[in-house]
Protein backbone atom coordinates (compact mmCIF):
# COMPACT_ATOMS: atom_id res chain seq x y z
CA UNK A 1 0.00 0.00 0.00
CA UNK A 2 2.62 2.54 -0.92
CA UNK A 3 1.02 3.76 -3.69
CA UNK A 4 -0.03 7.39 -3.50
CA UNK A 5 -3.86 8.17 -4.83
CA UNK A 6 -3.92 10.33 -7.26
CA UNK A 7 -7.69 10.96 -7.31
CA UNK A 8 -10.28 10.39 -4.53
CA UNK A 9 -13.75 11.57 -3.90
CA UNK A 10 -15.14 12.49 -0.72
CA UNK A 11 -19.04 12.20 0.37
CA UNK A 12 -19.69 12.41 -3.35
CA UNK A 13 -23.56 12.76 -3.77
CA UNK A 14 -25.62 12.78 -7.09
CA UNK A 15 -29.39 12.67 -7.28
CA UNK A 16 -32.04 12.93 -9.96
CA UNK A 17 -34.85 14.43 -8.34
CA UNK A 18 -35.44 11.55 -5.39
CA UNK A 19 -33.10 9.19 -6.42
CA UNK A 20 -29.98 9.09 -5.07
CA UNK A 21 -27.62 7.41 -7.77
CA UNK A 22 -24.32 8.53 -6.39
CA UNK A 23 -25.03 8.17 -2.87
CA UNK A 24 -21.99 9.46 -0.29
CA UNK A 25 -19.52 7.72 -2.05
CA UNK A 26 -15.74 7.73 -0.75
CA UNK A 27 -13.38 6.45 -3.73
CA UNK A 28 -9.63 6.43 -3.75
CA UNK A 29 -7.75 5.57 -7.09
CA UNK A 30 -4.38 4.93 -6.59
CA UNK A 31 -1.30 5.23 -8.44
CA UNK A 32 -0.74 2.81 -11.12
CA UNK A 33 -3.49 0.32 -10.01
CA UNK A 34 -6.37 -0.88 -11.89
CA UNK A 35 -9.56 -0.40 -9.91
CA UNK A 36 -12.19 -1.69 -10.88
CA UNK A 37 -15.84 -0.62 -10.13
CA UNK A 38 -18.74 -3.60 -9.96
CA UNK A 39 -22.36 -3.91 -8.92
CA UNK A 40 -25.61 -4.72 -9.90
CA UNK A 41 -27.33 -2.92 -12.82
CA UNK A 42 -28.97 0.46 -11.52
CA UNK A 43 -25.92 0.47 -8.94
CA UNK A 44 -24.80 4.35 -9.89
CA UNK A 45 -21.74 3.12 -11.58
CA UNK A 46 -21.86 4.83 -14.40
CA UNK A 47 -23.04 7.73 -12.94
CA UNK A 48 -20.16 7.62 -10.69
CA UNK A 49 -18.04 7.80 -13.36
CA UNK A 50 -20.14 10.43 -15.23
CA UNK A 51 -19.82 12.82 -12.16
CA UNK A 52 -15.89 12.54 -11.41
CA UNK A 53 -15.00 12.75 -15.43
CA UNK A 54 -17.55 15.90 -15.58
CA UNK A 55 -20.30 14.37 -17.30
CA UNK A 56 -22.04 15.40 -14.79
CA UNK A 57 -22.27 17.66 -11.98
CA UNK A 58 -22.27 16.84 -8.05
CA UNK A 59 -24.69 17.57 -6.06
CA UNK A 60 -22.74 17.66 -3.38
CA UNK A 61 -19.89 16.13 -2.03
CA UNK A 62 -16.17 16.85 -3.53
CA UNK A 63 -13.33 15.35 -6.04
CA UNK A 64 -9.62 16.27 -5.44
CA UNK A 65 -7.19 15.30 -8.00
CA UNK A 66 -3.84 15.26 -6.82
CA UNK A 67 -4.98 17.13 -3.58
CA UNK A 68 -6.50 19.83 -5.89
CA UNK A 69 -9.81 19.94 -5.76
CA UNK A 70 -11.46 19.67 -9.40
CA UNK A 71 -15.25 19.17 -8.50
CA UNK A 72 -17.59 20.69 -11.33
CA UNK A 73 -14.47 21.60 -13.99
CA UNK A 74 -16.01 21.33 -17.28
CA UNK A 75 -15.01 18.41 -19.04
CA UNK A 76 -12.62 19.70 -21.63
CA UNK A 77 -10.37 20.99 -18.60
CA UNK A 78 -10.16 17.49 -16.67
CA UNK A 79 -8.94 16.02 -19.97
CA UNK A 80 -5.83 18.74 -19.85
CA UNK A 81 -5.31 18.09 -16.69
CA UNK A 82 -4.87 14.02 -17.86
CA UNK A 83 -8.50 12.62 -16.33
CA UNK A 84 -9.46 10.70 -19.49
CA UNK A 85 -12.43 8.60 -20.63
CA UNK A 86 -14.40 6.24 -23.34
CA UNK A 87 -17.96 5.97 -22.87
CA UNK A 88 -20.69 2.79 -22.44
CA UNK A 89 -21.89 3.96 -25.82
CA UNK A 90 -19.00 4.05 -28.55
CA UNK A 91 -18.41 8.06 -28.73
CA UNK A 92 -16.35 8.82 -31.66
CA UNK A 93 -15.73 10.84 -34.48
CA UNK A 94 -18.04 8.99 -37.18
CA UNK A 95 -17.58 10.80 -40.11
CA UNK A 96 -13.65 11.18 -39.68
CA UNK A 97 -11.14 8.42 -40.39
CA UNK A 98 -9.48 6.87 -37.62
CA UNK A 99 -6.07 8.67 -38.23
CA UNK A 100 -8.04 11.77 -38.28
CA UNK A 101 -9.57 11.07 -34.31
CA UNK A 102 -6.82 10.12 -32.65
CA UNK A 103 -4.76 13.04 -34.41
CA UNK A 104 -7.54 15.48 -33.37
CA UNK A 105 -7.20 14.23 -29.63
CA UNK A 106 -3.39 14.80 -30.50
CA UNK A 107 -3.56 18.24 -31.44
CA UNK A 108 -5.58 19.08 -28.32
CA UNK A 109 -3.12 17.44 -26.32
CA UNK A 110 0.24 19.08 -28.07
CA UNK A 111 -1.38 22.79 -29.23
CA UNK A 112 -1.60 24.21 -32.31
CA UNK A 113 -5.08 24.34 -32.74
CA UNK A 114 -4.88 28.27 -33.28
CA UNK A 115 -2.53 27.88 -36.67
CA UNK A 116 -5.16 28.70 -38.82
CA UNK A 117 -3.11 28.89 -41.70
CA UNK A 118 -0.97 25.55 -42.03
CA UNK A 119 -2.22 22.45 -43.05
CA UNK A 120 -3.46 20.10 -40.39
CA UNK A 121 -0.77 17.59 -41.44
CA UNK A 122 1.68 19.93 -40.86
CA UNK A 123 2.41 19.28 -37.03
CA UNK A 124 5.21 16.65 -37.03
CA UNK A 125 5.00 15.93 -33.34
CA UNK A 126 1.23 15.49 -32.98
CA UNK A 127 1.51 12.86 -36.71
CA UNK A 128 4.52 10.59 -35.15
CA UNK A 129 2.50 10.39 -31.86
CA UNK A 130 -0.59 9.50 -33.50
CA UNK A 131 0.86 6.67 -35.32
CA UNK A 132 2.42 5.54 -32.44
CA UNK A 133 -0.60 4.79 -31.01
CA UNK A 134 -2.52 3.57 -33.91
CA UNK A 135 0.57 1.08 -34.32
CA UNK A 136 0.89 0.33 -30.64
CA UNK A 137 -3.71 -1.01 -30.60
CA UNK A 138 -3.34 -2.62 -33.67
CA UNK A 139 -5.40 0.03 -36.24
CA UNK A 140 -2.17 1.16 -38.34
CA UNK A 141 -3.55 -0.37 -40.91
CA UNK A 142 -6.94 1.14 -41.28
CA UNK A 143 -5.75 4.57 -40.67
CA UNK A 144 -7.51 6.13 -43.18
CA UNK A 145 -10.87 4.63 -43.39
CA UNK A 146 -13.85 6.09 -42.16
CA UNK A 147 -13.93 5.08 -38.98
CA UNK A 148 -18.06 4.52 -39.24
CA UNK A 149 -16.64 1.60 -41.70
CA UNK A 150 -14.72 -0.23 -38.52
CA UNK A 151 -16.00 -3.07 -36.95
CA UNK A 152 -18.02 -2.58 -33.47
CA UNK A 153 -14.48 -4.24 -31.32
CA UNK A 154 -12.11 -1.30 -33.62
CA UNK A 155 -14.28 1.06 -32.90
CA UNK A 156 -14.02 0.31 -28.82
CA UNK A 157 -10.12 0.14 -29.83
CA UNK A 158 -10.48 3.38 -31.37
CA UNK A 159 -12.31 5.32 -28.33
CA UNK A 160 -9.41 3.64 -25.82
CA UNK A 161 -6.43 5.42 -28.61
CA UNK A 162 -8.35 8.42 -28.73
CA UNK A 163 -8.29 8.64 -24.18
CA UNK A 164 -4.55 7.54 -24.73
CA UNK A 165 -3.82 10.21 -27.17
CA UNK A 166 -5.00 12.52 -24.57
CA UNK A 167 -1.88 11.07 -22.74
CA UNK A 168 -4.22 10.84 -19.33
CA UNK A 169 -2.91 9.95 -15.57
CA UNK A 170 -6.24 8.38 -15.34
CA UNK A 171 -8.33 6.65 -17.37
CA UNK A 172 -11.83 5.92 -16.93
CA UNK A 173 -13.22 3.00 -19.06
CA UNK A 174 -16.93 2.40 -19.32
CA UNK A 175 -17.38 -1.15 -20.17
CA UNK A 176 -14.81 -1.17 -22.66
CA UNK A 177 -15.56 -4.81 -23.41
CA UNK A 178 -19.13 -4.64 -24.29
CA UNK A 179 -20.33 -6.26 -26.89
CA UNK A 180 -16.70 -7.76 -28.52
CA UNK A 181 -16.03 -11.24 -28.97
CA UNK A 182 -13.92 -13.30 -26.59
CA UNK A 183 -10.86 -12.99 -28.64
CA UNK A 184 -11.11 -9.05 -28.68
CA UNK A 185 -12.27 -8.90 -25.18
CA UNK A 186 -8.80 -11.29 -24.13
CA UNK A 187 -6.78 -8.68 -26.25
CA UNK A 188 -8.35 -5.58 -24.90
CA UNK A 189 -8.03 -6.76 -21.30
CA UNK A 190 -4.42 -7.44 -21.61
CA UNK A 191 -3.84 -3.98 -23.49
CA UNK A 192 -5.87 -2.13 -20.04
CA UNK A 193 -3.50 -4.26 -17.57
CA UNK A 194 -0.39 -3.43 -19.32
CA UNK A 195 -1.68 0.30 -19.51
CA UNK A 196 -1.09 0.64 -15.26
CA UNK A 197 2.67 0.50 -15.71
CA UNK A 198 2.66 3.87 -16.17
CA UNK A 199 -1.17 4.92 -15.16
CA UNK A 200 -3.97 4.46 -13.13
CA UNK A 201 -7.14 3.13 -14.81
CA UNK A 202 -10.44 2.58 -13.70
CA UNK A 203 -12.52 0.18 -15.10
CA UNK A 204 -16.62 -0.58 -15.12
CA UNK A 205 -17.11 -3.82 -16.41
CA UNK A 206 -19.95 -6.37 -16.17
CA UNK A 207 -17.08 -9.23 -17.59
CA UNK A 208 -16.12 -11.13 -14.28
CA UNK A 209 -13.74 -13.35 -15.71
CA UNK A 210 -11.86 -9.70 -17.04
CA UNK A 211 -12.78 -7.98 -13.88
CA UNK A 212 -11.26 -11.03 -11.47
CA UNK A 213 -8.31 -11.25 -13.63
CA UNK A 214 -7.13 -8.10 -13.96
CA UNK A 215 -7.91 -5.87 -11.05
CA UNK A 216 -5.69 -5.08 -8.76
CA UNK A 217 -8.56 -3.71 -6.09
CA UNK A 218 -12.10 -3.84 -6.68
CA UNK A 219 -15.31 -1.87 -5.39
CA UNK A 220 -18.64 -3.04 -5.24
CA UNK A 221 -21.22 -0.45 -5.30
CA UNK A 222 -25.18 -1.20 -4.76
CA UNK A 223 -27.88 1.27 -4.99
CA UNK A 224 -25.30 4.20 -4.80
CA UNK A 225 -23.13 3.20 -1.88
CA UNK A 226 -19.85 1.43 -1.76
CA UNK A 227 -20.62 -1.89 0.16
CA UNK A 228 -16.74 -3.44 -0.34
CA UNK A 229 -13.90 -2.73 -1.46
CA UNK A 230 -10.58 -5.10 -1.74
CA UNK A 231 -8.92 -7.52 -3.94
CA UNK A 232 -10.39 -9.96 -6.40
CA UNK A 233 -10.71 -12.87 -3.59
CA UNK A 234 -11.99 -10.70 -1.06
CA UNK A 235 -14.47 -9.66 -3.18
CA UNK A 236 -15.64 -13.04 -4.28
CA UNK A 237 -16.06 -14.11 -0.89
CA UNK A 238 -17.77 -11.25 0.80
CA UNK A 239 -21.02 -12.48 1.87
CA UNK A 240 -22.73 -8.62 1.20
CA UNK A 241 -21.77 -9.18 -2.29
CA UNK A 242 -23.24 -11.62 -2.92
CA UNK A 243 -26.53 -10.65 -1.64
CA UNK A 244 -26.27 -7.58 -3.40
CA UNK A 245 -25.90 -9.04 -6.93
CA UNK A 246 -28.72 -12.40 -6.11
CA UNK A 247 -31.27 -9.30 -5.19
CA UNK A 248 -31.43 -9.73 -1.80
CA UNK A 249 -31.02 -6.94 0.91
CA UNK B 1 4.92 8.99 -49.01
CA UNK B 2 6.23 11.80 -46.78
CA UNK B 3 2.43 13.05 -47.09
CA UNK B 4 1.02 9.45 -46.46
CA UNK B 5 3.10 9.78 -43.23
CA UNK B 6 2.04 12.67 -42.10
CA UNK B 7 -1.43 11.53 -41.82
CA UNK B 8 -2.47 12.59 -45.21
CA UNK B 9 -4.64 10.16 -47.81
CA UNK B 10 -2.71 9.42 -50.58
CA UNK B 11 -3.96 10.94 -53.68
CA UNK B 12 -4.57 14.21 -51.59
CA UNK B 13 -1.48 15.48 -54.06
CA UNK B 14 -3.39 14.93 -57.40
CA UNK B 15 -6.92 16.24 -56.52
CA UNK B 16 -5.06 19.22 -55.30
CA UNK B 17 -3.58 20.20 -58.41
CA UNK B 18 -6.70 19.12 -60.47
CA UNK B 19 -8.87 21.56 -57.38
CA UNK B 20 -6.51 24.49 -58.00
CA UNK B 21 -6.85 23.89 -62.07
CA UNK B 22 -10.58 24.00 -61.77
CA UNK B 23 -10.19 27.62 -59.55
CA UNK B 24 -8.12 28.97 -62.21
CA UNK B 25 -10.45 28.60 -64.85
CA UNK B 26 -13.06 29.36 -63.37
CA UNK B 27 -11.81 32.42 -62.01
CA UNK B 28 -10.73 33.47 -65.31
CA UNK B 29 -13.95 32.16 -67.10
CA UNK B 30 -15.88 34.61 -64.23
CA UNK B 31 -13.31 37.62 -65.01
CA UNK B 32 -13.50 37.12 -69.02
CA UNK B 33 -17.85 37.38 -68.43
CA UNK B 34 -18.28 41.31 -68.35
CA UNK B 35 -15.93 41.92 -71.41
CA UNK B 36 -17.47 38.90 -73.63
CA UNK B 37 -21.28 39.98 -72.30
CA UNK B 38 -21.16 43.76 -71.88
CA UNK B 39 -25.19 43.64 -70.98
CA UNK B 40 -25.29 45.73 -67.54
CA UNK B 41 -28.24 43.39 -66.60
CA UNK B 42 -26.12 40.22 -67.04
CA UNK B 43 -23.25 41.54 -65.09
CA UNK B 44 -25.13 42.55 -62.32
CA UNK B 45 -26.66 39.06 -62.24
CA UNK B 46 -23.83 37.40 -61.91
CA UNK B 47 -22.38 40.10 -59.45
CA UNK B 48 -25.56 38.82 -57.39
CA UNK B 49 -24.17 35.45 -57.82
CA UNK B 50 -20.88 35.83 -56.50
CA UNK B 51 -22.31 37.88 -53.42
CA UNK B 52 -24.69 35.67 -52.16
CA UNK B 53 -21.96 32.16 -52.96
CA UNK B 54 -20.28 34.13 -50.79
CA UNK B 55 -22.39 34.79 -47.93
CA UNK B 56 -23.70 31.19 -48.69
CA UNK B 57 -19.74 30.24 -48.40
CA UNK B 58 -19.83 31.57 -44.97
CA UNK B 59 -22.71 29.92 -43.99
CA UNK B 60 -21.66 26.40 -44.75
CA UNK B 61 -18.39 27.43 -42.34
CA UNK B 62 -20.97 27.01 -39.51
CA UNK B 63 -23.48 24.09 -41.47
CA UNK B 64 -21.06 22.21 -43.28
CA UNK B 65 -18.03 22.49 -40.54
CA UNK B 66 -19.24 23.18 -37.46
CA UNK B 67 -22.50 21.36 -37.58
CA UNK B 68 -24.48 24.58 -36.59
CA UNK B 69 -27.76 25.90 -38.04
CA UNK B 70 -28.30 29.64 -38.70
CA UNK B 71 -31.63 30.17 -40.28
CA UNK B 72 -30.65 33.59 -40.44
CA UNK B 73 -27.22 34.48 -41.74
CA UNK B 74 -28.48 36.98 -44.18
CA UNK B 75 -29.04 39.10 -41.07
CA UNK B 76 -24.98 39.70 -41.07
CA UNK B 77 -24.81 40.70 -44.83
CA UNK B 78 -27.50 43.17 -43.76
CA UNK B 79 -25.69 44.39 -40.55
CA UNK B 80 -22.88 44.60 -42.86
CA UNK B 81 -24.63 46.67 -46.05
CA UNK B 82 -26.03 48.96 -43.08
CA UNK B 83 -23.01 49.71 -41.61
CA UNK B 84 -20.76 50.10 -44.76
CA UNK B 85 -23.85 51.86 -46.66
CA UNK B 86 -24.24 54.86 -43.20
CA UNK B 87 -20.15 54.92 -43.03
CA UNK B 88 -19.97 56.28 -46.69
CA UNK B 89 -23.20 58.71 -46.21
CA UNK B 90 -22.85 60.11 -43.03
CA UNK B 91 -18.49 59.98 -42.07
CA UNK B 92 -16.95 59.40 -45.48
CA UNK B 93 -18.09 59.31 -48.98
CA UNK B 94 -14.94 58.16 -50.60
CA UNK B 95 -13.02 55.93 -48.54
CA UNK B 96 -14.08 52.53 -49.93
CA UNK B 97 -11.68 50.37 -47.82
CA UNK B 98 -12.47 52.04 -44.92
CA UNK B 99 -15.72 51.26 -44.68
CA UNK B 100 -15.50 48.03 -45.67
CA UNK B 101 -13.07 47.67 -42.46
CA UNK B 102 -15.65 49.41 -40.23
CA UNK B 103 -18.22 46.98 -41.72
CA UNK B 104 -16.07 43.87 -40.92
CA UNK B 105 -15.34 45.50 -37.77
CA UNK B 106 -18.93 46.34 -36.81
CA UNK B 107 -20.42 43.36 -37.36
CA UNK B 108 -18.13 41.50 -34.80
CA UNK B 109 -18.54 43.64 -32.38
CA UNK B 110 -22.15 42.74 -32.35
CA UNK B 111 -21.70 38.71 -33.52
CA UNK B 112 -19.66 38.22 -30.48
CA UNK B 113 -22.06 39.02 -28.27
CA UNK B 114 -24.92 36.95 -29.77
CA UNK B 115 -22.46 34.49 -30.42
CA UNK B 116 -21.83 34.55 -26.73
CA UNK B 117 -25.51 33.56 -26.04
CA UNK B 118 -25.63 31.19 -28.86
CA UNK B 119 -23.01 28.65 -27.81
CA UNK B 120 -24.26 28.04 -24.99
CA UNK B 121 -26.75 25.76 -26.87
CA UNK B 122 -26.56 23.69 -29.61
CA UNK B 123 -29.06 22.03 -32.54
CA UNK B 124 -32.21 22.99 -32.51
CA UNK B 125 -32.00 25.50 -30.00
CA UNK B 126 -29.21 27.03 -31.49
CA UNK B 127 -30.91 27.48 -34.45
CA UNK B 128 -34.40 29.07 -32.93
CA UNK B 129 -31.94 31.91 -30.91
CA UNK B 130 -30.26 33.04 -34.78
CA UNK B 131 -33.94 33.10 -35.82
CA UNK B 132 -34.89 35.07 -32.58
CA UNK B 133 -31.80 37.48 -33.07
CA UNK B 134 -31.87 37.71 -36.87
CA UNK B 135 -35.71 38.83 -36.04
CA UNK B 136 -35.14 41.39 -33.60
CA UNK B 137 -32.36 43.05 -36.01
CA UNK B 138 -34.56 43.18 -38.74
CA UNK B 139 -36.88 44.85 -36.65
CA UNK B 140 -34.72 47.40 -35.64
CA UNK B 141 -33.59 48.18 -39.29
CA UNK B 142 -37.28 48.25 -40.12
CA UNK B 143 -38.45 50.77 -37.70
CA UNK B 144 -35.51 53.04 -36.72
CA UNK B 145 -36.06 55.62 -39.69
CA UNK B 146 -33.68 58.30 -39.03
CA UNK B 147 -30.74 56.11 -39.01
CA UNK B 148 -31.88 53.18 -41.64
CA UNK B 149 -34.59 54.80 -43.82
CA UNK B 150 -36.81 52.20 -41.86
CA UNK B 151 -39.01 50.52 -44.63
CA UNK B 152 -37.91 52.79 -47.50
CA UNK B 153 -34.53 51.35 -47.19
CA UNK B 154 -31.28 52.59 -46.82
CA UNK B 155 -31.48 55.06 -50.31
CA UNK B 156 -28.29 57.20 -51.66
CA UNK B 157 -25.45 55.55 -50.36
CA UNK B 158 -22.63 57.45 -52.82
CA UNK B 159 -20.42 55.06 -55.52
CA UNK B 160 -16.53 55.80 -54.10
CA UNK B 161 -14.11 55.19 -56.34
CA UNK B 162 -12.19 51.46 -56.15
CA UNK B 163 -8.63 52.79 -55.44
CA UNK B 164 -5.48 49.73 -54.58
CA UNK B 165 -2.01 51.36 -53.88
CA UNK B 166 -2.83 55.03 -54.81
CA UNK B 167 -4.17 54.02 -58.18
CA UNK B 168 -7.87 54.60 -59.34
CA UNK B 169 -9.23 51.26 -60.72
CA UNK B 170 -12.99 52.86 -61.44
CA UNK B 171 -15.51 53.94 -59.86
CA UNK B 172 -17.58 51.17 -57.82
CA UNK B 173 -20.99 52.18 -59.72
CA UNK B 174 -19.90 51.40 -62.79
CA UNK B 175 -21.31 47.37 -62.58
CA UNK B 176 -17.60 46.00 -64.41
CA UNK B 177 -15.77 48.07 -61.83
CA UNK B 178 -17.57 46.59 -58.92
CA UNK B 179 -17.93 42.88 -60.75
CA UNK B 180 -14.50 42.08 -60.64
CA UNK B 181 -14.33 43.60 -57.16
CA UNK B 182 -16.28 41.32 -56.06
CA UNK B 183 -14.98 38.45 -57.83
CA UNK B 184 -11.43 39.02 -56.44
CA UNK B 185 -12.73 39.21 -53.10
CA UNK B 186 -15.01 35.91 -53.51
CA UNK B 187 -11.68 34.86 -54.44
CA UNK B 188 -9.55 35.64 -51.90
CA UNK B 189 -12.43 34.73 -49.30
CA UNK B 190 -12.33 31.37 -51.10
CA UNK B 191 -9.37 30.37 -50.78
CA UNK B 192 -8.34 31.72 -47.26
CA UNK B 193 -11.37 30.02 -46.10
CA UNK B 194 -10.30 26.70 -47.07
CA UNK B 195 -7.22 27.18 -45.77
CA UNK B 196 -8.43 28.09 -42.24
CA UNK B 197 -10.87 24.99 -42.81
CA UNK B 198 -8.18 22.95 -43.49
CA UNK B 199 -5.91 23.93 -40.65
CA UNK B 200 -5.51 22.59 -37.40
CA UNK B 201 -8.41 25.03 -36.35
CA UNK B 202 -10.36 23.74 -39.20
CA UNK B 203 -10.07 20.09 -37.71
CA UNK B 204 -11.15 21.33 -34.27
CA UNK B 205 -14.33 22.52 -35.86
CA UNK B 206 -14.69 19.60 -37.68
CA UNK B 207 -14.84 17.24 -34.66
CA UNK B 208 -17.48 20.00 -32.54
CA UNK B 209 -19.60 19.31 -35.79
CA UNK B 210 -18.92 15.52 -35.58
CA UNK B 211 -19.67 15.05 -31.83
CA UNK B 212 -19.77 17.48 -29.16
CA UNK B 213 -19.57 15.56 -26.43
CA UNK B 214 -16.39 13.69 -27.63
CA UNK B 215 -14.85 16.80 -28.55
CA UNK B 216 -15.06 18.23 -25.23
CA UNK B 217 -13.66 15.22 -23.78
CA UNK B 218 -10.69 15.02 -26.04
CA UNK B 219 -10.15 18.67 -24.39
CA UNK B 220 -11.68 20.60 -26.57
CA UNK B 221 -13.23 24.22 -25.51
CA UNK B 222 -16.37 23.26 -27.41
CA UNK B 223 -18.11 26.92 -26.58
CA UNK B 224 -15.02 28.80 -27.31
CA UNK B 225 -14.08 27.13 -30.63
CA UNK B 226 -18.10 27.20 -31.70
CA UNK B 227 -17.52 31.41 -30.86
CA UNK B 228 -14.95 31.35 -33.27
CA UNK B 229 -16.57 29.65 -35.71
CA UNK B 230 -19.56 31.40 -35.50
CA UNK B 231 -17.75 35.07 -35.65
CA UNK B 232 -15.55 34.03 -38.57
CA UNK B 233 -18.94 33.54 -40.08
CA UNK B 234 -20.40 36.24 -39.51
CA UNK B 235 -17.33 38.40 -40.66
CA UNK B 236 -17.52 36.57 -44.40
CA UNK B 237 -21.49 37.16 -44.14
CA UNK B 238 -20.01 41.52 -43.35
CA UNK B 239 -18.07 41.11 -46.81
CA UNK B 240 -20.22 40.11 -48.82
CA UNK B 241 -23.14 42.82 -47.13
CA UNK B 242 -19.86 45.70 -48.07
CA UNK B 243 -19.99 44.26 -51.60
CA UNK B 244 -23.35 44.24 -51.59
CA UNK B 245 -24.48 47.97 -50.95
CA UNK B 246 -21.07 49.25 -53.08
CA UNK B 247 -22.66 47.46 -55.88
CA UNK B 248 -26.11 47.88 -55.00
CA UNK B 249 -26.17 51.36 -53.84
CA UNK B 250 -29.49 50.83 -52.20
CA UNK B 251 -30.44 48.35 -49.46
CA UNK B 252 -33.80 47.25 -47.76
CA UNK B 253 -34.48 45.75 -44.59
CA UNK B 254 -36.51 42.59 -46.42
CA UNK B 255 -33.13 41.38 -47.31
CA UNK B 256 -32.97 41.22 -43.66
CA UNK B 257 -35.91 38.96 -42.88
CA UNK B 258 -36.13 35.14 -42.36
CA UNK B 259 -37.48 34.47 -45.58
CA UNK B 260 -34.16 35.62 -47.44
CA UNK B 261 -32.58 33.84 -44.44
CA UNK B 262 -34.50 30.66 -45.79
CA UNK B 263 -33.16 31.19 -49.60
CA UNK B 264 -29.36 31.08 -48.06
CA UNK B 265 -30.24 27.99 -46.18
CA UNK B 266 -31.52 26.74 -49.89
CA UNK B 267 -28.71 28.24 -51.64
CA UNK B 268 -26.10 25.52 -49.44
CA UNK B 269 -28.28 22.97 -49.34
CA UNK B 270 -28.72 23.07 -53.36
CA UNK B 271 -24.52 23.22 -53.53
CA UNK B 272 -23.83 21.15 -51.08
CA UNK B 273 -22.59 21.82 -47.71
CA UNK B 274 -19.36 20.86 -46.21
CA UNK B 275 -17.45 21.70 -49.77
CA UNK B 276 -17.33 25.60 -49.25
CA UNK B 277 -17.12 25.77 -53.12
CA UNK B 278 -21.26 23.99 -53.59
CA UNK B 279 -22.49 26.64 -51.87
CA UNK B 280 -21.13 29.59 -54.23
CA UNK B 281 -22.41 27.41 -57.01
CA UNK B 282 -25.73 26.52 -55.00
CA UNK B 283 -25.98 30.60 -54.67
CA UNK B 284 -25.81 30.72 -58.79
CA UNK B 285 -28.27 27.90 -59.47
CA UNK B 286 -30.71 29.25 -56.94
CA UNK B 287 -30.34 33.23 -58.00
CA UNK B 288 -30.72 31.83 -62.14
CA UNK B 289 -33.61 29.94 -61.02
CA UNK B 290 -35.22 33.18 -59.51
CA UNK B 291 -34.07 35.15 -62.19
CA UNK B 292 -35.94 33.26 -64.93
CA UNK B 293 -38.50 31.59 -63.44
CA UNK B 294 -39.38 35.09 -61.79
CA UNK B 295 -39.54 36.64 -66.15
CA UNK B 296 -42.72 33.97 -66.67
CA UNK B 297 -45.06 33.90 -63.52
CA UNK B 298 -45.06 36.32 -60.43
CA UNK B 299 -45.53 32.95 -58.49
CA UNK B 300 -42.10 32.16 -58.75
CA UNK B 301 -41.52 31.39 -55.36
CA UNK B 302 -43.89 28.55 -55.87
CA UNK B 303 -41.87 26.80 -58.48
CA UNK B 304 -38.30 27.45 -56.83
CA UNK B 305 -39.81 25.31 -53.95
CA UNK B 306 -40.60 22.82 -56.43
CA UNK B 307 -37.59 22.28 -57.75
CA UNK B 308 -35.47 22.35 -54.42
CA UNK B 309 -38.03 19.53 -53.26
CA UNK B 310 -37.08 17.58 -56.07
CA UNK B 311 -33.51 18.46 -55.90
CA UNK B 312 -33.69 17.58 -52.11
CA UNK B 313 -35.29 13.97 -53.22
CA UNK B 314 -32.82 12.98 -55.71
CA UNK B 315 -29.80 14.95 -55.01
CA UNK B 316 -29.33 14.93 -51.22
CA UNK B 317 -25.69 16.07 -50.90
CA UNK B 318 -26.44 19.18 -53.69
CA UNK B 319 -25.20 19.87 -56.63
CA UNK B 320 -22.02 18.32 -55.45
CA UNK B 321 -23.37 15.29 -55.19
CA UNK B 322 -24.24 14.90 -59.00
CA UNK B 323 -21.01 12.43 -59.27
CA UNK B 324 -23.32 10.21 -57.30
CA UNK B 325 -25.76 9.61 -59.65
CA UNK B 326 -23.06 8.14 -62.13
CA UNK B 327 -21.68 6.14 -59.50
CA UNK B 328 -24.88 4.44 -58.22
CA UNK B 329 -25.61 4.27 -62.18
CA UNK B 330 -22.44 2.15 -62.52
CA UNK B 331 -23.15 0.21 -58.46
CA UNK B 332 -25.92 -0.96 -60.10
CA UNK B 333 -24.87 -2.55 -63.84
CA UNK B 334 -21.98 -4.18 -61.62
CA UNK B 335 -24.76 -6.08 -59.05
CA UNK B 336 -26.49 -6.99 -62.04
CA UNK B 337 -22.92 -8.41 -64.03
CA UNK B 338 -22.35 -10.24 -60.71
Amino acid sequence: MAQSVILHTEELHRHFGGVLATNAVNIEFKENRLKSIIGPNGAGKTTLINVITGRLPASSGAILFQGRNITDQPAHRLTRLGICRTFQITSIFMGLTVFENVRISKQMKRGGSFRVFSKKSSLKKVNAETWEILERLDLKDKAHVPSSNLAHGDQRLLEVAMALASEPKILFLDEPTAGMSPAETEHIAQLIKSLTEKISVALVEHDMDVVMSISDEISVLHQGTIIAEGPPEAIQSNQKVKEAYLGGA
Amino acid sequence: MVEEMNGAPMNKTGGFIIRLLALVVVAACLALFPFVITNRFYISLVNEMMIYGLLAMSLDVLLGYTGLLSFMHNAYLGIGAYIVGIFLIHVSPSSMWLALLVGVVGTTLIAVPVGWVQVRTGGLAFALLTLAFGMMFFTVVWKWYDLTGGDDGLMGVPHPDVQLGGWVLGNSGDPTVIYLMTLAILLICLVVTWRIIHSPFGSVLEAIRENEERASFVGINVRKYKLLGWVFACMLASISGGLYILYRGYIGPTTMHAFAGAAVLMMVLLGGMGTLWGPIVGAGIFILMQDYISTMTEHWELFVGLIVILLVLFLPRGFVGLGDLSRFKTGLFRFRKE
